[in-house]
């Protein structure tokens, strides 16, 4: 929460504005957390399930049928008989012994390639004083995914706006807290589109929390919505004031 | 509402339940920590590990029912998220391939079925329900390669004859009031608020017309108190409208061991629970019933089932392949790519990355140039790069050239070209360098002592041809003027791209080589190209290459296309091997300001990146120093043919300067005569003095003419 229309948030202020996020998140149910790392440090985390895009489907399924669901033991997937097959060499050689025999469960058919996990990390970056997305994006299997595959995920328009707005400064970093690779949006930028958001706000009387207003503007471009039940619960009774500024 | 389900049940008599398995869901942190516990806990043992990992009954419609491992998985007491309930389970990570292909899997199931069998028959799994849905996990991380071999089994125990579905699935607001689901909303929240959690996996439950109560597992006998009515409920994460989850399987086995003499028919509640845009709903949970089996023994453990098909729906492990994600090279090539993209998306969105990247570039010389511009290649992502040189690094070389080390220079000093790939390859292993200790022969310097001389200097122009050949971009960067007269001749002989850079004390010039028009269109343009060389603004006589004398009738020339563009020896008028006379601005090399070496490596790279970006590459008209004011050609801005630099002003300027038809290395009569002759040639060339290809070209005579002009050129220079 914060007065200010300079752009920036100091560290005590972010993480004032991630426990209302978190109050609000608990409400709405839409799944952020809090993980607390050693030490008195911390992100807000979000896990995503999203269907992979038609184009994609082709390369990531292979000829698998898409997911449906049919009944053992009536139509038997034709691909059960055929000998499995990982990598070269086939470690699976011993399976055999193992029958394939439950007529107690359905057959779904494996759609593995047809999810992606998204993972999106809020964190406090001191250099900036600003809030910085880290994401990445993984099969089911925990194959982290290209920018261009997680791009191709996002709704279309989003990949036009890449194209010329100014948040699409995105570099791979490792995570300061976790070490693990990850993508980033670059927070050189932050401030100078926050800082009319605040300005706006601030001339209307209105209190704003940084972080979902940030968020809001962000998220979006790789997917993530940050809902508008968050401005409306804050403000019940005002007209619904969306904080995006595309 | 009860009875409403009974009276359909008549067409189901024959109809068996089946359950949604669970689908494997690993998250990329997963395979990170395991191989951080591989490494660094783990090592070679292979004795079970207790992990776990989550389910969910929050998702919306078509999400497949999944177990997911998170890279907390390894932390088996630490937080489960959120209305998530945990899952147990026992990783076998194996040493070697064939110990994972090995594992005797089918034991590893009924190893883990006959605990669940034993919890079961104690009563220990009302208690602790969550023992019936354990797993097991099978994997061998291949950590040289960062293949991750894995199979999961979610073991549940079988009933022989299956389950008989008394009531089929009916979703819950087919049997609910709205009212009645509202209290079983509110007895769901207040039973995880009693058990200090926020979901549930299995309870108990009984409800009338208005109110619903709701008890753990343990409290069955306290519960129940007659067995007419049970329904249970199973915090169910399948979305499917006609199948519960895996995890009530079995939850019914142990009803039918510790119950089944008194049950005969059991209502069963899938409890799913999501919330869309902030409201929740629970009202698409699933009622049904069954006729409760009864199992063959009270005391032998029943069959169990249980491995995860893999993705063809057979039954088998799975790979996953992460080298992307985790292996340092790779990583290191993907950040260095994205940041390149990243000056792309920000500032220059028309910056076509990949002709860049994927230029094939020979530089020749491997000295503070040489250094200084494959430093500044790697910058731009470029990924081939060789070099040629023949010298060692001495003592000197150094604190001047930024790829080698105090260390090269021990026990005679290492060859350039060898440290200077080793160098770069440590700097970014994706880097595909190659270097060739080799010298370049070159006019006026006899390759003819002996026969082994001769064929070492054939081999070695072999080897210059094949290069070029085989490269998009040479790079001039010799401390000689007269080594960069073969591969001048050779490069425009291919019409190859030359970036030329050369140094005095505190000059420099960077400049693209003129590219010649492919040999079939040139036919009789190059009469009208037979002006003599000029150069559109003048350099102070420290030059080089721009020393020598102009013609007369030199004049500003604007709009000059590539292929009529000079090359580093059209200005000249002497020959290359004419020692007596440049011998000095060339060893001005070692004495250039320190600076200048790196200001004129980057600006030929530079330089290059703006050639390739302009749409007709080398053939583009060169820019001017006026043109500095007008709409630039490529997004990168100008393209010129040189960059003439004085350190001593601080200063460039962009001349451009037109081919010379008397060249020595690049006029038609001379690339005619190596296309035709090749290596014989070329060792005239070598062996002759300077007079060979002056006569040649026919500058004997232009210089016999022009003696005197030299004069009237200088007080021209004072002019500019
Ligand atoms: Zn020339």
């Amino acid at each position: 929460m914060t007065e200010k229309s300079c752009g920036v948030l100091d560290e005590e202020e972010f993480y004032k504005c991630c426990r209302l996020l978190l109050q609000q998140s608990e409400q709405l149910r839409d799944g952020w957390s809090w993980e607390a790392v050693q030490g008195s440090e911390g992100y807000l985390k979000k896990t995503a399930l999203r269907p992979v895009p038609a184009p994609q489907r082709e390369e990531e399924s292979g000829s698998h049928p898409q997911m449906h669901s049919t009944c053992n033991p009536s139509p038997q997937p034709p691909q059960e008989e055929q000998p499995v097959c990982v990598a070269s060499s086939d470690p699976s050689s011993s399976s055999d012994e193992l029958e394939d025999e439950d007529d107690n469960s359905c057959w779904v058919a494996e759609n593995i390639g047809l999810m992606f996990q998204f993972e999106y990390h809020i964190l406090y970056s001191c250099s900036y004083a600003v809030p910085v997305l880290y994401f990445r994006a993984f099969t089911l299997e925990g194959r982290s995914l290209t920018l261009g595959e997680v791009w191709s995920c996002v709704h279309p328009n989003f990949r036009i706006c890449l194209q010329s707005c100014p948040l699409n400064a995105i570099s791979q970093q490792e995570h300061p807290l976790l070490g693990q690779p990850f993508f980033v949006f670059h927070p050189c930028r932050t401030e100078d589109f926050m800082k009319p958001m605040l300005q706006a706000a601030q001339d209307q009387h209105r209190t704003v929390n940084y972080v979902l207003s940030w968020l809001s503007v962000v998220g979006p471009v790789v997917g993530l919505d940050v809902s508008l039940n968050y401005s409306l619960e804050r403000l019940p009774g005002a007209p619904p004031c969306s904080p995006r500024q595309h | 509402m009860a009875s409403d389900i009974s009276e359909a049940s008549s067409s189901t008599a024959d109809l068996k339940l089946q359950f949604a398995p669970f689908s494997s869901a690993l998250e990329a942190g997963f395979w990170h920590q395991l191989t951080q516990k591989k490494l660094n806990d783990y090592r070679l043992d292979e004795s079970p590990k207790c992990i776990k990992g989550y389910y969910y009954n929050g998702d919306p419609v078509g999400l497949p029912t999944r177990l997911t491992l998170e890279f907390s998985a390894f932390d088996v007491d630490g937080p489960t998220p959120a209305r998530c309930c945990p899952a147990v389970g026992t990783l076998y990570n194996t040493n070697t391939l064939d110990a994972f292909k090995n594992t005797d899997k089918k034991a590893l199931l009924e190893k883990e079925a006959a605990e669940i069998w034993d919890a079961i028959q104690s009563g220990a799994a009302l208690k602790n329900p969550s023992i019936l849905c354990r797993f097991i996990l099978l994997t061998f991380a291949d950590l040289k390669k960062y293949h991750f071999y894995y199979w999961f089994c979610f073991p549940a125990l079988c009933f022989p004859e299956g389950i008989k579905v008394v009531q089929e699935p009916v979703v819950l607001d087919q049997v609910f009031s709205a009212k009645q689901i509202a209290a079983l909303r509110e007895a769901y929240d207040g039973l995880c608020v009693s058990r200090g959690t926020t979901a549930v996996p299995y309870f108990l439950m009984k409800y009338s017309d208005d109110a619903v109560h709701m008890a753990p597992l343990e409290d069955w006998e306290a519960f129940f108190t007659d067995t007419k009515k049970v329904t249970v409920g199973v915090y169910d994460p399948c979305t499917l409208s006609q199948h519960p989850g895996w995890p009530l399987r079995n939850l019914l086995v142990l009803l039918a061991t510790q119950w089944g003499s008194k049950l005969d028919v059991v209502e069963v509640l899938c409890f799913r629970d999501r919330t869309l845009q902030g409201s929740r709903s629970i009202q698409h949970s699933l009622v049904f019933r069954v006729k409760l089996p009864e199992l063959p023994s009270s005391s032998v453990c029943p069959k169990s089932v249980g491995w995860e098909k893999n993705p063809k729906g057979a039954l088998g492990p799975r790979m996953v392949n992460l080298s992307e994600c985790m292996d340092p090279k790779r990583l290191a090539e993907s950040s260095v790519d994205l940041n390149l993209k990243l000056m792309r998306w920000r500032l220059v969105p028309s910056l076509d990355l990949d002709k860049v990247v994927n230029t094939k570039c020979l530089l020749l010389g491997a000295g503070t140039l040489g250094c200084n511009v494959a430093r500044t290649l790697m910058g731009w992502g470029v990924r081939r790069i060789t070099f040629v040189d023949n010298a060692k690094i001495s003592y000197s070389n150094p604190v001047r050239q930024p790829l080698y080390e105090f260390e090269d220079c021990l026990g005679g000093g290492k060859s350039k070209a060898l440290a200077a790939v080793d160098r770069l390859t440590k700097i970014f292993p994706g880097v595909n360098a190659e270097g060739f200790n080799m010298s370049i022969p070159m006019p006026g310097h006899p390759v003819n002592f002996s026969q082994a001389t001769l064929s070492q200097a054939q081999k070695d122009v072999e080897q210059l041809e094949k290069l070029i050949s085989e490269h998009d971009v040479v790079f001039l960067l010799m401390d000689t003027r007269e080594s960069r007269w073969l591969p001048t001749v050779i490069a425009a002989s291919k019409r190859k791209l030359v970036v030329n850079a050369a140094l005095g004390f505190d000059t420099f010039v960077v400049m693209r080589h003129g590219l010649k028009r492919p040999p079939n269109s040139q036919t009789v343009s190059t009469e009208s190209d037979s002006s003599p060389s000029c150069s559109s603004a003048s350099s102070s006589s420290s030059t080089p290459a721009g020393s020598a004398p102009r013609v007369p009738g030199s004049s500003l020339f604007s709009n000059i296309p590539g292929h009529k563009l000079g090359c580093y020896f059209c200005n000249d008028v002497v020959a290359p091997g004419d020692s007596t006379r440049d011998r000095t601005l060339d060893q001005q090399c070692t004495v250039s300001r320190p600076g200048l070496a790196m200001i004129a490596g980057a600006l030929a790279v530079e330089l290059m990146v703006s050639i390739l970006q302009h749409t007709e590459g080398g053939y583009a008209v060169a820019s001017s120093s006026d043109d500095r004011m007008n709409e630039p050609p490529t997004s990168l801005g100008l393209v010129p043919h040189q960059i003439r630099g004085f350190l001593s002003r601080f200063d460039n300027v962009l001349p451009a300067s037109l081919a010379f038809d008397k060249c020595t290395a690049c006029s038609p009569i001379v690339l005619d005569h190596y296309e035709r002759e090749g290596f014989s040639f070329l060792s005239k060339v070598f062996n002759s003095s300077h007079s060979f290809l002056e006569d040649l070209t026919g500058l004997t005579l232009l210089h016999q003419e022009t003696q005197a002009a030299e004069i009237w050129d200088m007080s021209d220079d004072d002019s500019i």
